[in-house]
């Protein structure tokens, strides 16, 4: 039973984050500038959802928290607190503490000190009196019984027709404005009948928890009706027989209580009646459907003939949790709902479902498998057969699916572009120093894989631009720049590879000082000519730190190492520029996808090697004397009047090849290090796309190789890495030494 | 299969051999025994990793498992053969002269290895006797050597990447 509550709590988890993530999007959105009633209604139900769930699964912290975070944001839905550039910030903040209240309550961990940002929230919330009294220009046509209407739990409803009515929300709006007119005089009490299902315990639904959060807003348990409790023969202790009646006081927000039960198990009884009609009719509006209200024992029964819920309870399904309600018991739960679900839907939120990542590792590994029999087939077949229209057709639909699969793979870079502007608030609120932050291409779309793995590279490099780059804002005015310093962060496809960049124009790597605390570290010798580049390379070196003292935030001289193996260990590579006095720009250069690649395939002796496709520029056929020896080691190949450097892959790979250069080809390829280079090989097969096949699943990585495939004939092709290969220059610097074999 | 189950203290081992030695591998961690192939050799690997093959669809390093130890490499001959094992979720392939026989052993009966010498601390996990399939009757026991293969996990050899 703890399992499963476990595993719904980690979906309610999962939705947190997916919460915080549209908070923050609508908060930066409303930071600049963007006070639309969506973005506003967007964080408001985010930060709603994450408030339910909390409560649901007892997280008390977060719950309170929420809660008031919730309230302030509620009176800036409804246009009663201005979104103005200061509430924005408050609510910026309020939203740092609620990510750590999440992660604490995830984590088990205490939760973090929010005592100064609910005063603020506080603050903006009482503030408002003034600002009510010259009221802001309404965000859309809601009279204010509507607003008022918000304690009695009406306001979603409220916010659905002021929030969505341009969205084609009509059939609801109409209905529900019929309804929204009725105004109760005073706050009555609520009373809440609640018998968990049958099964309910057994599926992990504690009435214990819906109860304690009740009475947390004030409820009172005044029965339990014990009717159904059979005798003890017949009693399984499993089975729960009670059902409680509590009061809950007018106060509460009818939704409020809804929130309660979001986690119950959807066939409990859920009845919440008021205790007393004190309903006043404001007769604006046709009021004949809201007349049988006060006789109506429920109260809600105006809500049946809504022709919303059939339509909208397909919907349901799409939310993962438990769903609430009892729909046969409480139509008006029903009607509720699906309501709330049906919002997203509605300013066309792309529908998903959740699907678990190892599934499509599988789907992709399968592909892949199809892929290689489709070659398999295509090479048994004859020349005459493989022309026949089948076949193609069949690759062609291969490569659609092939090409679907990976789509569902791709995520935009923004997954992990969204944690940046949290932490540059921390930064600057660390070191004093104001940031902006520019994000160019975060649209991007790269593989899961990559992208959960170029948070920690991204989150050091950050740190260090901050830390490191960025310079007080004294210094900056003194050396002619704007106080604020900027970080810009992109990331682009080109070709095969995603280009991520953090640049800050902060003050350059200061070299003479790396190289003095490289020699100090006994990195280097102290006589060790090194370029520019070279010194700006060691500020990767596993060891080195120039923080004069080591701050929590860098300075330990573990950041940039681990960077830089993080994304060699994806099969990238790191490049850092540094300008004295302008600034410095890290440049990692990913693999768009970790499984499949364009190749050409090669021969050397007996074995074939993968040629990315994307690093190659052109084939050449040396003419005699084309490929000249500038030294014993080394060849250039003069091409329209360049020499580029040719490397022998035989000779990269210890295999000593005697064929003249005039029997070989040379691929001339362009790596991110050295340019174009020429490697020379004995011939081209053929381009075929390969499944890549990591080593490290079941070896460890290998210098010099992106990993393996497997070709049509079953056999093993080693894909080439030309930058690393390329990099370790003419020398078999990475000792190929196993090839010997 | 069920046995394991029901007979704790029962073992099943894979038995074969290395020049003039007997070893026991347990019946749990292997996957299949191939026919030797070339595999395709890799750069910068130690001497003892032979090379990567295609095992249905995934790509497998295979290992001279003589030399892993620290002896001559095993010679090739027609009974030469690689047993696919499983070590900790990762795939291997043992080059091995030849594959014996699969006995069964009781968990009481292994005795702890004394000093052999091996390269490989903690490879050899124990010494147990077993009933040969033979009929020279006078050679009919012999003493097996049971391989410890999570100490000879290729991935515990990363070199010094990252």
């Amino acid at each position: 039973m703890s399992d499963e509550l476990d595993e719904i709590q980690g979906i309610f988890f999962e939705e947190c984050t997916e919460g915080l993530a549209v908070a923050e999007a609508g908060l930066s959105a409303m930071a600049e500038g963007d006070a639309s009633s969506e973005t506003i209604a967007g964080v408001f139900r985010a930060v709603h959802s994450i408030k339910g769930g909390s409560g649901a699964f007892g997280h008390a912290a977060l719950l309170a928290f929420s809660h008031r975070f919730e309230n302030v944001l509620d009176e800036v839905r409804g246009g009663r607190i201005p979104a103005s550039a200061e509430v924005t910030k408050t609510l910026l903040g309020a939203f740092d503490i609620l990510s750590d209240h999440v992660a604490a309550a995830q984590g088990g961990t205490e939760p973090p000190a929010d005592a100064a940002m609910l005063a603020q929230l506080d603050a903006v919330l009482e503030s408002k009196g003034a600002v009510a009294a010259a009221p802001a220009p309404a965000p859309a046509p809601a009279p204010e019984p509507v607003a008022e209407a918000d304690e009695f739990g009406f306001t979603p409803v409220a916010a659905v027709v002021e929030d969505f009515d341009p969205f084609g929300f009509e059939p609801v709006a109409v209905q529900l404005e019929d309804f929204a007119p009725v105004e109760p005089a005073e706050p009555a009490g609520w009373t809440v009948r609640f018998g968990p299902s049958r099964g309910a315990l057994g599926n992990g639904g504690e009435p214990m928890l819906v109860i304690r959060e009740l009475e947390d807003m004030g409820a009172v348990v005044t029965g339990v009706d014990v009717d159904s409790l059979p005798g003890l023969r017949d009693l399984d202790p499993e089975d729960s027989y009670f059902v409680w009646t509590l009061r809950v006081p007018g106060t509460v927000g009818e939704q409020d209580i809804r929130d309660c039960f979001d986690f119950v198990a959807p066939d409990s009884l859920i009845e919440i009646d008021r205790e007393e009609v004190l309903v006043a009719i404001v007769p604006e509006v046709p009021a004949a459907p809201a007349a049988p209200v006060a006789e109506d024992d429920d109260g809600f029964g105006v809500f049946e003939p809504l022709p919303v819920p059939e339509e909208l309870l397909t919907l349901v399904p799409l939310e993962p949790a438990p769903v609430v309600a009892a729909p046969a018991a409480v139509p008006a739960a029903a009607a509720e709902k699906p309501k709330a679900e049906a919002r997203p839907a509605s300013v066309e939120v792309a529908q998903t479902i959740r699907v678990d990542l190892s599934k499509l590792d599988q789907l992709l590994n399968l592909v892949g498998e199809l892929v290689i029999r489709g070659s398999i087939l295509s090479d048994r077949l004859s020349p005459a057969d493989q022309e026949r229209v089948e076949l193609p057709e069949l690759s062609r639909l291969t490569r659609q699916i092939q090409d679907n699969v990976m789509s569902l793979r791709a995520q935009p870079i923004k997954q992990a572009f969204s944690r940046v502007p949290r932490m540059l608030r921390d930064l600057s609120a660390e070191t004093g120093k104001k940031v902006i932050l520019e994000t160019i291409g975060e649209m991007t779309e790269v593989d899961k894989g990559v992208i959960e793995k170029i948070g920690d590279p991204l989150t050091h490099m950050i740190r260090n631009a901050v830390d490191h780059g960025i310079e007080s804002a004294e210094e900056r005015l003194a050396a002619g720049k704007p106080a604020e310093g900027t970080i810009h962060l992109s990331a682009e496809q080109k070709g095969a590879r995603i280009i991520v960049r953090v640049r800050d124009d902060g003050r350059g790597i200061n070299r003479e000082r790396v190289r003095a605390k490289a020699i100090e570290r006994g990195i280097i010798s102290a006589d060790a000519a090194i370029s520019d580049e070279e010194i700006d390379g060691l500020i990767c070196a596993p060891g080195f730190s120039t923080a004069e003292t080591i701050s929590n935030i860098s300075g330990r001289g573990v950041g940039m190492d681990v960077v830089r193996s993080n994304v060699e260990a994806l099969g990238g590579r790191l490049e850092i520029n540094s300008i004295p006095g302008e600034g410095t720009t890290f440049t990692m250069a990913l693999p768009l996808t970790l499984a499949i690649l364009d190749g050409m395939i090669v021969r050397l002796g007996d074995q074939r090697f993968v040629l990315p496709l994307a690093n190659v520029i052109e084939t050449v056929q040396p003419e005699p004397g084309q490929v000249k020896e500038t030294s014993p080691t080394s060849e250039v190949i003069e091409l329209r009047g360049q020499y580029l450097s040719v490397r022998r892959v035989g000779e990269l790979f210890g295999m000593r090849s005697q064929r003249a250069p005039e029997d070989s080809l040379v691929i001339i390829v362009e790596s991110e290090t050295a340019g174009h280079v020429g490697l020379m090989v004995d011939t081209i097969d053929n381009r075929r796309e390969v499944v890549i096949k990591s080593l490290e699943d079941n070896l460890h990585p290998i210098r010099g190789l992106g990993g393996a495939t497997i070709l049509g004939d079953g056999s093993i092709a080693l894909i080439l890495d030309i930058d690393a290969l390329v990099a370790t220059g003419g020398s078999s610097k990475y000792a190929l030494k196993g090839m010997a074999a | 299969m069920s046995t394991e189950d029901t007979e704790l203290d029962e073992r099943k081992i894979v038995t074969f051999t290395l020049g003039s030695r007997l070893f026991g591998i347990d019946m749990r961690s292997l996957i299949e025994i191939r026919e030797w192939e070339e595999p395709t050799p890799l750069p910068s690997v130690p001497p003892y990793v032979k090379g990567v093959t295609n095992l249905r669809g995934s790509v497998v390093p295979v290992v001279g498992l003589s030399e892993r130890l620290g002896w001559a490499p095993s010679e090739l001959h027609s009974r030469s053969c690689i047993l696919v094992v499983t070590i900790n979720g990762r795939h291997a392939g043992f080059l091995v002269d030849e594959v014996q026989d699969i006995v069964v052993i009781q968990a009481s009966e292994i005795q702890p290895a004394p000093d052999v010498e091996i390269n490989e601390q903690g490879a050899i996990a124990g010494l147990v006797k077993i009933e040969r399939r033979t009929h020279d009757a006078a050679n009919a026991e012999a003493m097996c050597l049971l391989l410890d293969l999570d100490a000879l996990s290729l991935t515990r050899q990363v070199p010094d990447f990252a």
